[in-house]
């Protein structure tokens, strides 16, 4: 489990209210992590990644762009809060979380810290 | 350590059961839609991902649906997140709204390791039924965030029609 470096957490304290769960794609390289989130229907003002101690926190809401006074005939969307939280290991960067958001996808990148980079060594032939 | 294996393993389940019956409550059993991907699909293959629970060739994915109707109109509301506007085929066929899609699996690093791979890629086709017969002439889609929302103008304009049916 060492070589772990994101963790998923249930985070029940934070569950006071449900929320959906986005599916995500977490892929580790070298330099660090980068986690994709399907967030449909979040436009960028409803979007809140956050770092705290060592949890990745993922808040946002979906807005359903749909004048009021329609009726819904079929509706399956029913609750408009996503959250999901990851545990950090201790050899990612904090502090130089990066994030956008595309058409409903959202990407965050999170580097390893210096220390943890593979570093070359070179060899000199004698 | 020890105690660390077992907090993960205790907060893996949690997530997987609370995912599970959050998505039971969220969707109806229309909203679960396959995903195929294409001959051109650069997914990684099995033994490049970590996740025991992923398999290349297909993929299923909740895409959240919504009807929407006044005396006019039909809106139709569809949940698909990362796809290029020009990737979608939007048909009325009858008394149903046909949409088909391709999600392009298009990631940057392809040197690294997947640790989680839960996103659906490829084709997908979605039936929704309308709830009245539509103009074809009259019809708009916009995409925004990962949002297609198709809007419709009924044929007759009416309030949406309730037949009653008796149980003998």
């Amino acid at each position: 489990m060492t070589n772990q470096v994101v963790k998923q957490t249930g985070n029940d304290e934070s569950r006071n209210e449900p929320a959906l769960l986005p599916p995500v794609d977490v892929i580790e390289d070298a330099t660090g992590i980068t986690v994709y989130a399907d967030l449909p229907g979040v436009p960028r003002d409803r979007l809140n990644v956050r770092v705290e101690g060592d949890t990745l926190l993922i808040d946002a809401d979906l807005v359903l762009s749909v004048p009021q006074d329609m009726q819904a005939s079929h509706a399956e969307v029913q609750r408009t809060h996503y959250r999901r939280a990851f545990t950090l290991s201790r050899e990612l960067d904090p502090d130089k979380v990066g994030a956008e958001l595309s058409q409903g996808v959202l990407r965050v990148h999170i580097p390893k810290a210096e220390h943890a980079q593979p570093r070359r060594i070179a060899v000199e032939v004698a | 350590m020890k105690l660390d294996h077992i907090r993960h393993g205790v907060g893996a389940l949690w997530d997987s059961v609370a995912e599970g019956w959050d998505r039971l409550r969220q969707t109806t059993a229309g909203a679960l839609t396959r995903y195929r991907p294409g001959d051109k699909a650069s997914l990684p293959t099995a033994d490049e991902v970590d996740d025991a629970s992923y398999i290349p060739s297909a993929s299923w994915a909740m895409l959240g649906g919504d009807v929407f109707e006044d005396e006019r109109r039909i809106i139709v509301r569809l949940e698909a997140p990362g796809m290029n506007k020009s990737d979608f085929d939007i048909q009325v066929q009858g008394d149903a709204l046909v949409v088909r899609g391709e999600k392009r699996f298009e990631r940057e690093n392809t040197d690294g390791r997947w640790r989680v791979l839960q996103c659906a890629y490829g084709s997908f086709l979605r039936t929704v039924p309308l709830p009245a017969a539509v103009k074809d002439a009259e019809s708009r889609a916009t995409y925004r965030n990962g949002v297609l929302k198709v809007e419709l103008t009924k044929l007759m304009p009416g309030k949406p029609s309730v037949t009653q049916i008796t149980v003998h």
